[in-house]
């Protein structure tokens, strides 16, 4: 009783051979029948196989073994749908001119290269171009557009080979990254930093002679199989894109927000022909919220670990360096698939203190299939959150105090006695002149009290004016005195001056005195008015000669 | 872009408010004291921390306003350095900063100058890069990653700050705090700095202004002050100028000369003599441990006015010495007189040779002078004649620097720079006189602060020691002195008009700072009829091309104003470069490019060449490319090999310089002609203009049928504006240029098979007949 299992490449269990026999026969597995796409439409060559498999053994067959031929395993990027294998197509001729076609050679297997028999077969080979050169011709293959079919074989022993050989005509880009350096930079404040560093090279057949940019202008098929640009597709919510290399922001390129994506038309300085090589930087910023998973201490980040950068990629090498928040412990990375882990390192930015602790991964011979998520874990205290913030207040804090300690303190070595004594004076003589300002407030004050006198003849009013405008004359007066006294006592020339200024302000008290007895007499109607006006006119100009020569006084002071 | 017009208008209200209202604090804050103004002096209780909290902010907003101003490049493009100096000194910074400070000193740049190599650490002045290097150094121990190109950029509007705060105490030190205030706003949008010192412009110039300005504040603050530490720190403060720029040249030949000066105006003082004999001998030893300058100021012309200077105060402080103790006075001043005359007459002697050995470039116009000055170039004569009119030691100092500044700067055109400084300086003392005569309502009328050396000491210890008031001097009397007759009105209306002229002033600076100096010139950018903007990369692609798909060690030859691109952003080596230090290697590349075909190639093969790269501008009509440039390189050939290379050669009969049919063969057939012209001659770029137009000359090119034979085009950029050819190694075999002479063979030996061929013949064959095709026309 045969139980055939229809079979397309995803298998439950999946092993591998790529070198020697292996003994298998003894399972009794057996291919029925095979239908084998070889795709050789890109640079890439895609081979899927469907297979119907029967067990004509006992026992229960919970695996089969994929095998791949030895010769294309340093090939061998990806098993899943299909097998793919990057690099396979060479370029042939290997040199080429601008007006040149590209022509490449694929050399393979016409028979599926299984450990079990195989009853039937066919092997479709799909092409770039119609243009054939040449290709073998096994079984009298029949030839369409752009496909040439072989088969059906029948009965084929295991680990068969034949050789296959197509030479045709593929003017697909064929870009390889040879190396890629991907920098995921986490941060708790919401953002996630993006860069991934590019060396790029065409490895199509080698552009030989003069490159003119005329014919590559005016003539549409000249440099044909070169590369002017290819789409890069970021994440939806990426932002603050950029693009640059070591001289500068590359101009040529433009963006286009999609729905589900961001589009970048990544347009290299120059087109890339064969075996020229470009460098670049792509970077951008993605919210946090999307990719960081969090429960607790516990964080969870979970992103591709390689992205995407043109249509059918191949990347030679890739570096993945994930730098996770300052204090960021227990770090484990669940990778899809096994990649070499480097020793860990510490990287420092801004406001850091002891590093950011950065995982860092390498892989080789990728392709599109790798684009898949990395899940990073780790634990990290929140109360660090607030560490840069402090640090930053510190700084402050720090540079405030500074400046306050060095406005404030005197940190000269040399102790000036004179200048001691000139601030100590003048710290008086600014005394002095805010008391003489009072003084003169008075007298302001008092002519108001006369004025309000006048008109309401109240003697009472005037008197007790009178008698605050003495008291607070004496005790300014005393004031001065003494802090003439301590002048005299500092040895400064202004004590005469300051007791000039008493001695003036005497007479001035004087002519109040007497503009206010005269303002009595006249209520008390034994003066004229005119007489009166008269009298005020002398003492108030009298006054003002008075304050004046204070005034110039206190200016020498 | 409008934040920064609102800065810098702003910051114009502000600051001639600020000046008179600073005035009005450091005068008396009221007349009314008396009574009813009781409550102001109580809220402005500390007029001196009004005062400096006030010019502190008008500092710091004069430094933003300066540093954005300069970011239009930055905004426009991007973060790029620009031009062709500032890519040397970005890739001596990049080395300084990768393989550390010694290893910069040393360097021996083997990727220029081949085959001859450059030492560079022996031929710059490495104040640039040791202050971006530091900076970076720094920010990178404080973990601020910050990129050393960005440090390079924005160098200079960061020291443009630094350039108006020491404006400030210069001018400070000069007038008072007003005018200070004044002059650095000037000094920070004033486009004739500005056009220096652009984000991206990593030049010399950026801080050597700052330490230009610096070194003269603290020249006049030790003159004031006779002491040694303000003198020493002049003498750092020299140094770093000496590292930085080769204009230092300027002060040591300003300060001799203010010091000679004022022997001659009788104006000797110990406090000159110690200021002098300090900045001399320090000045001297620490000029000299700059590798560039070396030994030089102890043997050029240059510098010997300084020792001169130096040696006569030193006999001039001898015989004041003496004069205490004789008392032959006459025979004292005839001595004197004969001796400065002697010194005078050798200092001129010897000035002269510099003037005319930096006077190889342009004179400056008129137009520039307005166009980077503005009104500045006309209220600067006022404040000279106001610090004149009352002068002291240290505006003898400021005038002689206004004089010599103007007179280099009528010279040539690049010492500008120097000019613009004191420009602003002596405008901000004219407008902030005006503005304190006019401005001042409340104000008593004093005569401009003449604030002499003696008045020093008072100020220094009514300094910020103490937290205490300044002098606050409140007068009583409320009579006002008669007001020599202006009316309210006249002032208002006069302050308007200068408040008018200074915003012009700043709307001046931002145009031009706008659209004069804010192009990188590595990018460039057309506008379309609908005002989008088409960036032509053209530079950076062939630049990069380079980088990356030729060999490591390629030598790229171009013409010299290329090379330091070439080195700093294509990181190849390079035959000649921006330092023509060498003329003749220059002029051997002329010749290559001016020979023709054959001829270049022994030239370009004896230089090892193996790529060649030109810019062509005739595709988009950009003006500055090599054939516009080409007579120069025929007369550097010229001057090095006359016997070769003669410049009628490449002229018509009628003296004419055409590319087209009437241009003469020589030209139409030299490399640099057909290296810009091939296949352009295929190219139609219209429909207007025949195939083979060339923009920017406005003329068919001449020579249309271009073949190499020893060059192969390696790459030309989108708009064919840098186009670089391989040179090709030699053949093999040598191709014969002539056909095989046919050998008529002789009948005797055909064989049977032939002969009868030879003999049958067919009938009535047509006969070819050989003639020309018609021209359709």
């Amino acid at each position: 009783m045969a139980r055939s299992i229809p079979f397309c490449a995803v298998t439950t269990c999946l092993l591998l051979i790529t070198g020697l026999c292996y003994r298998v026969a003894a399972d009794g597995l057996v291919n029925e029948e095979v239908k084998r796409t070889v795709d050789l439409s890109t640079h890439l060559a895609k081979i899927t196989a469907e297979i119907l498999l029967s067990n004509q053994g006992d026992s229960v067959v919970h695996s089969f073994i994929l095998a791949v031929e030895p010769d294309l395993a340093p090939n061998l990027a990806y098993v899943g749908a299909s097998v793919i294998l990057s690099h396979i197509l060479r370029p042939f001729p290997t040199h080429i001119t601008q007006a040149e076609r590209q022509l490449v050679v694929f050399q393979g297997n016409h028979y599926l290269y299984s450990p079990y028999p195989t009853r039937s077969q066919t092997t479709r080979v799909r092409l770039a171009s119609k243009t054939v050169e040449s290709y073998t011709k096994l079984g009298n293959p029949s030839k369409s557009d752009e496909a040439i079919e072989y088969g059906p074989f029948h009965d084929v022993a295991p680990f068969s080979e034949d050789a296959l050989k197509v030479h045709y005509e593929n003017n697909t880009p064929f870009l390889t990254i040879s190396s890629i350096t991907r920098i995921i930079e986490v941060s708790h404040w919401g953002n996630i930093a993006v860069e991934e560093t590019i060396d790029m090279r065409h490895t199509g057949a080698f552009l030989k002679g003069p490159f003119s940019r005329y014919d590559y202008q005016r003539q549409s098929d000249s440099g044909i199989s070169s590369v002017k640009s290819f789409k890069t597709i970021l994440p939806a919510s990426a932002q603050d894109v950029y693009y640059r290399d070591e001289i500068g922001n590359i101009s040529t390129s433009h963006l286009q927000i999609l729905e589900d994506s961001v589009e970048v038309e990544v347009r290299p300085r120059f087109p890339l022909f064969g075996g020229w090589k470009t460098h670049y930087i792509i970077g951008y910023n993605l919210p946090s919220y999307e990719y960081l998973y969090t429960l607790g201490d516990q964080y969870a980040l979970k992103m591709r670990l390689v992205d995407h950068v043109y249509d059918d990629q191949v990347i030679d090498s890739l570096t993945v360096k994930l730098i996770l928040p300052e204090g960021a412990r227990n770090i484990h990375v669940e990778t899809p698939y096994p990649i070499d882990r480097i020793p860990d390192q510490l990287h420092y930015t801004y406001l850091d203190t002891f590093g950011r602790p950065v995982l860092v991964v390498s892989k080789n011979n990728l392709v599109e299939q790798h684009i898949q998520d990395v899940v990073v874990h780790y634990t990290f205290n929140k109360i660090l959150m607030l560490q840069e913030p402090l640090l930053v207040v510190g700084a402050f804090y720090i540079l405030f105090f500074t400046v306050i300690i060095y406005v404030r303190l005197d940190f000269s070595i040399t102790k000036d006695p004179a200048a001691e004594v000139r601030m100590k004076v003048s710290s008086i003589t600014e005394q002095v002149l805010t008391l003489v300002n009072k003084r003169f407030g008075l007298y302001r004050h008092m002519d108001e009290v006369v004025n309000r006198y006048k008109q309401s003849r109240d003697t009472g009013a005037l008197n007790s004016g009178r008698k605050t405008l003495e008291a607070d004359h004496r005790t300014l007066t005393n004031d001065i005195s003494s802090l003439q006294a301590r002048l005299k006592a500092e040895g400064s020339d202004l004590t005469d001056k300051v007791g000039e200024v008493q001695k003036l302000d005497g007479q001035v008290k004087e002519l109040v005195c007497r503009s206010w007895q005269e303002a009595e007499r006249l209520v008390a109607g034994k003066v004229k008015k005119e007489a009166y006006i008269d009298n005020e006119k002398t003492l108030s100009t009298k006054r003002l000669e008075l304050v004046t020569r204070i005034d110039s006084l206190l200016d020498t002071l | 872009m409008a934040e920064q017009h609102t800065a810098a208008d702003g910051k114009h209200k502000a600051s001639p408010n600020a000046g008179g209202s600073l005035h009005g604090n450091s005068r008396t804050n009221a007349v009314g004291g008396g009574g009813g103004k009781g409550g102001l002096s109580g809220g402005l209780a500390q007029p001196a921390g009004w005062q400096s909290l006030l010019s502190f902010t008008i500092l710091f907003l004069a430094w933003l306003a300066g540093f954005s101003s300069r970011l239009f490049a930055v905004i426009r493009f991007e973060s790029i350095i620009h031009e062709f100096d500032p890519w040397f000194n970005y890739r001596s910074t990049h080395h300084l900063t990768t393989n550390g400070f010694y290893e910069f000193l040393n360097w021996f740049d083997e990727r220029s100058w081949y085959p001859l190599g450059r030492i560079v650490g022996g031929t710059v002045y490495p104040g640039l890069m040791v202050t971006a290097g530091l900076i970076h150094y720094v920010l990178n121990l404080l973990h601020l990653t910050v990129h050393i190109r960005d440090v390079c950029v924005f160098l200079a509007p960061v020291f443009s700050g630094l350039t108006s705060i020491s404006t400030f105490l210069l001018t400070r030190e000069l007038w008072n705090q007003g005018a200070g205030l004044l002059a650095a706003c000037f000094i920070a949008i004033v486009p004739g700095y500005i056009s220096r010192s652009v984000a991206g412009s990593f030049d010399n110039e950026g801080i050597a202004i700052f330490a230009l300005q610096f070194t003269y504040y603290l020249w006049v603050k030790s003159i004031k002050t006779g002491s040694v530490f303000w003198s020493i720190g002049c003498c750092l403060s020299y140094f770093y100028m000496v590292s930085a720029w080769g204009g230092y040249v300027f002060i040591i030949n300003l300060i001799p000369l203010h010091v000679f000066v004022l022997l001659l105006m009788q104006r000797y003082s110990r406090r000159v003599y110690i200021a002098y004999s300090t900045f001399y001998i320090v000045g001297l030893v620490l000029s000299m441990q700059i590798p560039f300058v070396g030994f030089q100021p102890i043997r050029t012309s240059e510098h010997m006015a300084a020792a001169g200077v130096f040696a006569l105060l030193q006999a001039y402080a001898l015989l004041q010495y003496l004069k205490d103790r004789l008392t032959k006075q006459e025979f004292q001043t005839l001595f004197f007189l004969g001796v400065s005359l002697a010194a005078g007459v050798v200092f001129f002697t010897i000035h002269i040779p510099i003037i005319a050995s930096v006077s190889e470039h342009q004179p400056t116009t008129w137009v520039s002078f307005f166009f980077d000055l503005h009104i500045l170039v006309c209220t600067f004569p006022a404040g000279l004649w106001f610090c004149i009119k009352n002068v002291n030691d240290e505006r003898v100092f400021v005038a002689l620097y206004a004089i010599s500044a103007v007179y280099f700067a009528g010279v040539m055109v690049r010492l500008m720079l120097t000019l613009t400084p004191v420009v602003c300086m002596l405008s901000a003392i004219a407008f902030s006189s005006v503005f304190e005569h006019y401005l001042g309502d409340d104000m008593k009328r004093e005569n401009p602060p003449i604030e002499d050396s003696s008045d020093e000491d008072d100020k220094r210890s009514s300094g910020n020691l103490y937290d205490k008031a300044g002098k606050v001097r409140k007068h009583v009397s409320e009579q006002e002195k008669a007001e020599e007759g202006l009316g309210p009105n006249i002032k208002s209306i006069v302050t308007m008009l200068m408040l008018m002229l200074l915003m012009m002033f700043a709307v001046h600076c931002t145009w031009v700072t706008s659209n004069a100096y804010s192009s990188p010139s590595v990018v460039l950018a057309s506008y379309n009829n609908d005002g989008t903007r088409n960036i032509l990369d053209d530079f950076r692609e062939a630049y990069y091309w380079l980088r990356q798909n030729t060999d490591e060690h390629a030598r790229v030859m171009s013409w010299w104003d290329y090379g330091y691109q070439i080195a700093g952003m294509a990181n190849r080596t390079t035959l000649v470069d921006n330092n023509t230090w060498n003329n003749s290697h220059i002029a051997l590349v002329g010749k290559a490019m001016s020979s023709n075909e054959s001829a270049a190639y022994e030239i370009m093969r004896s230089l090892d060449v193996d790529y060649v790269l030109i810019i062509f501008g005739g595709v988009i009509g950009y003006s500055g490319d090599d054939i516009n440039k080409f007579l120069w390189m025929v007369r550097i050939a010229e001057g090095e090999h006359p016997k070769d290379i003669r410049e009628s050669d490449y002229f018509t009969p009628q003296g004419e310089f055409r590319v087209d049919k009437a241009g003469s063969p020589v030209l139409l057939n030299c490399l640099m002609y057909k290296m810009s012209y091939y296949r352009f001659g295929e190219m139609q770029l219209d429909f207007r203009t025949p195939p083979g137009f060339d923009r920017t000359r406005n003329a068919e090119i001449g020579n249309k049928d271009i073949k190499f034979k020893h060059l192969e085009e390696a790459f030309t950029s989108e708009h064919w504006l840098v186009r670089i050819y391989k040179v090709k190694k030699l053949e093999n075999r040598e191709p014969l240029e002539h056909k095989l002479r046919s050998i008529v063979p002789r009948q005797k030996y055909t064989s049977k098979k032939t002969a009868k061929r030879k003999r049958g013949h067919i009938r009535n064959k047509l006969v070819l007949k050989k003639g020309k095709k018609l021209n359709k026309k």
